[in-house]
């Protein structure tokens, strides 16, 4: 594709911002590289779904920048160690309908949530409640089994009416939420038709897998925006195209090099260090990712309220890591030789053959297997592999320590994919679970992460950015961290006559 | 008729042995749909009690049996992904499936027929060489990039066409094009070598000698004769383009069976993938069924054994 890519650049700067193409009705068209599957936010799992479904409902608690659980639909008040009220705002409270959203529907969504065989992939985070009953219409109480000051953040969970739950609402394909669009129609398989409720501005939700065509779309006027899915070389096309914004924001989801410790050479700490400082991350992030994203030093980004940001990076240092592979019985006689799995995404394996680079300058052979993502993924959790490259997407709550990093979160019990065992790291996991307050619960995630990177149960490497890209013609949109399409609720088009200026 | 009900016979037998070998492969390949849809962070009693409410934890052996007698009543499942009825899904991709198969056939046929039969006609000349250029590198240009290079001449300089989608009868002519420009090339080198077989037989001979023109010649005595191995051609192409056209769908976000198809393995949503391939299986079956059927209509000499 890379031929046709560089055609599509050589035209695209001929063309510069050439809008023939552009619709002239008023709709705004989103161009997404991914179809949203699934519109019932109990289900959803792919992230484009869910990225829709946050525009589509409303949740009954938020998460601020720092990822602190804030006020969604209610506010929150702890009745003891393991009770909570919630009370319902005015905001917010209209289905797309016309009914009202209560209580009752709050404690139906969670029930159905919560139901024997049930597929929202939400039951786990809801475990902890013993009893859930609504005062009234705007009161809902809560009981847990075990103190969790985690509980609000667990309850970032949209809520569907009550009545459409109770007679089996196709929500997949219709959903009614209180959020800030509604949908009007799919057009299409991959397509949808949204409504913002406020203004009755229509939104197009626009599927196009490849991004060389979502970028010639964008120039030609047939989409107005897009966000993310877009390899550097035609981002920094884009900056450079009149008529078309580009906007970067600091972004949120780790990629990493995972390495399995249950295999005798990944489980040497000494390797592991040779293989962390014979990457030169920063080389990575120029080359690779047209300097659009920072290095990471451990799984939460420095910004989140249990991240920290002042981990030392491991240096890039070759002869360290020649140095350190020799304590550990590997030379020119005997190169280490190990292989790195990763999906057959192009850009994955364009990371895997730089990281085979550097690594050989360090006397380390490196063979790289790329696979369909079903495979890729299953080797990873069966824990068939030495080293593997991933990403952590919408990563928000520190629970991502018990799931990743705790002993007892082997697959198929959690994504504890490395076989990372260390019993210190258990017990902060814990302390800062039964921590009174978030800010209680601080040291003991602080003090985890040191060790975390001390030990290289993984290689962070770098927190990508999100970069959304826009016509003159689009005002209001902000990218997120995460990826959400949240801007959707304010994006606006101006007169066309702004856009010649 | 017994000819006819052998054929139908040997279909019904392919179908069921494709319908055996997806539902073991995908089975057998890496991946669990309750891994996916719960995510990694479920519960152990949670994953048991989807697994057991989706049947997964059955036998084999019974699941496959539920699995057809689902097909007998028409029954393919739901979606375990989304939840959608697989026949549903199926349903709003066949339209756009099936209307750029016959788009590119179409066009596939209407550049290929008069080129095989000029170049055949002009064997060794000049007309030949440069229709078989044509074909040599129709056939050659990956349609990865042929299509980002239809899209960049006809959407971004010349503004004709939009760039992708499915939005009106122009958005069609770009993907059949890509399409359509590998199959014309294959089928124009067939017309050609099937006509110049045909032209040295004997009957063609005596046709010219008993005073027939050269259009009677080709029309009534060559052609006919000759139409026999492309009809095969054309039957497993328009086969291969009813089971989605991947590269090309994506290319220009076609909302064909192709990309369901890809995304439902990359999923493993079983029921999904059963049912794509199923109905694929089926495409290929009637399409090369009917062929054969109308080779039964076309030759007698078929017709007598």
């Amino acid at each position: 594709m890379s031929g046709a890519r560089s055609l599509a650049l050589g035209a695209a700067a001929v063309l510069g911002g050439c809008a023939r193409g552009a619709r002239e009705d008023a709709v705004i068209r989103f161009a997404v590289a991914r179809p949203p599957r699934n519109l019932d936010p109990r289900l959803a799992t792919d992230a484009t779904s869910e990225r829709v479904n946050r525009l589509l409902y409303r949740t009954l608690v938020r998460l601020d920048a720092a990822a602190r659980p804030v006020p969604g639909l209610a506010r929150w008040e702890q009745l003891g160690a393991t009770r909570y009220r919630f009370r319902l705002g005015e905001q917010g409270r209209l289905f797309s309908d016309g009914s009202r959203l209560t209580a009752h529907d709050v404690v139906a969504t969670l029930a159905s949530i919560r139901a024997p065989g049930s597929r929202s992939p939400h039951r786990a985070a809801l475990a902890g409640i013993a009893a859930l009953r609504a005062r009234d219409d705007d009161t809902l109480e809560l009981a847990l089994h075990a103190p969790d000051t985690a509980l609000p953040s667990r309850l970032v969970l949209a809520v569907l009416p009550a009545a459409a739950i109770a007679r089996d609402h196709p929500f997949v394909t219709a959903p009614i939420g209180s959020g800030p669009l509604r949908l009007v129609e799919r057009p299409g398989p991959d397509a949808l038709l949204l409504e913002r409720r406020a203004d009755g501005q229509r939104i197009a939700l626009v599927t196009v897998r490849d991004p060389s065509v979502r970028v010639m779309k964008l120039l030609r006027g047939e989409v107005d925006l897009l966000q993310g899915d877009l390899p550097p070389e035609l981002v920094d096309h884009l900056a450079r195209a009149p008529g078309i914004a580009v906007r970067a924001v600091p972004g949120a989801n780790l990629s990493y090099l995972g390495f399995n410790l249950e295999d005798p050479r990944t489980g040497s700490l000494a390797v592991r260090r040779a293989i962390a400082q014979a990457i030169d991350r920063p080389l990575l992030i120029d080359t690779l990712l047209g300097g659009r994203a920072r290095l990471a030093e451990s799984i939460l980004p420095p910004e989140h309220w249990a991240g920290r940001g002042d981990l030392a990076p491991w240096p890039h240092d070759p002869e360290r890591a020649r140095a350190l592979l020799a304590g550990a019985g590997f030379g020119p006689g005997n190169p280490l030789r190990l292989t790195l799995k990763t999906s057959s995404d192009p850009f994955r394996l364009r990371l895997a053959g730089a990281l085979q680079a550097q690594l050989a300058a360090a006397g380390i052979a490196l063979a790289v297997q790329g696979h369909d993502w079903g495979t890729f993924f299953g080797d990873v959790k069966a824990g068939r592999f030495s080293l593997y490259a991933l990403t952590w997407v919408g990563v928000r709550s520190p629970d991502i320590f018990r799931y990743a990093l705790h002993s007892e979160s082997l697959p198929p019990g959690g994504a504890n994919r490395g076989r990372y065992r260390n019993a210190s790291v258990d017990r902060l996991i814990a302390t800062a679970a039964r921590a009174p307050s978030l800010a209680a619960a601080r040291a003991p995630y602080a003090a985890l992460q040191a060790i975390v990177h001390a030990e290289l149960a993984l290689v962070p490497l770098w927190y990508e950015d999100q970069v959304a890209a826009q016509r003159a013609t689009i005002r209001g949109y902000r990218p997120a961290g995460d990826g959400n399409y949240d801007g959707l609720a304010q994006v606006v088009r101006v007169p066309v006559a702004a856009e010649e200026e | 008729m017994g000819a006819l009900l052998g054929r139908l016979g040997e279909a019904a037998a392919s179908l069921l042995g494709v319908c055996t070998l997806v539902f073991l492969l995908i089975h057998l390949v890496p991946g669990d749909p309750v891994a996916a849809m719960l995510g990694e962070g479920a519960r152990a009693v949670d994953q048991i009690e989807l697994r057991a409410a989706l049947g997964l934890d059955r036998p084999l052996w019974t699941q496959y049996l539920d699995y057809l007698g689902g097909l007998a009543r028409l029954d393919l499942g739901a979606s375990l992904h989304s939840g959608r009825a697989v026949t549903a899904l199926l349903a709003e991709r066949a339209g756009p499936t099936l209307e750029l198969a016959v788009a590119a056939l179409a066009l596939a046929v209407v550049v290929a027929l008069p080129l095989g039969v000029l170049a055949a006609l002009h064997q060794g000349g000049w007309i030949d060489r440069v229709a078989m250029g044509f074909s040599m590198l129709g056939a050659a240009i990956p349609n990865f990039w042929l299509g980002p290079l239809l899209i960049l001449v006809c959407s971004l300089w010349l503004g004709w066409t939009p760039v992708s989608g499915r939005d009106g009868p122009l958005s069609l002519l770009l993907p059949a094009l890509t399409l359509g420009t590998g199959l014309a090339a294959v089928l124009a080198r067939m017309v050609r070598s099937s006509l110049l077989e045909v032209l040295g037989e004997d009957y063609v001979r005596t046709a010219r000698a008993k005073g027939a023109g050269p259009v009677r010649v080709l029309w009534r005595h060559a052609l006919r004769n000759a139409w026999l191995p492309v009809l095969t051609l054309l039957g497993l192409q328009f086969g291969a383009l009813l089971g989605g056209a991947v590269i090309t769908e994506t290319v220009f976000a076609w909302p064909g069976l192709g990309s369901l198809v890809v995304e439902s393995i990359q999923a493993r949503d079983y029921p999904l993938v059963q049912g794509a391939v199923l109905v694929i299986a089926l495409a290929y079956l009637v399409v090369n069924t009917l062929t054969d059927l109308l080779y039964l209509a076309l030759d007698p000499r078929i017709r007598s054994r």
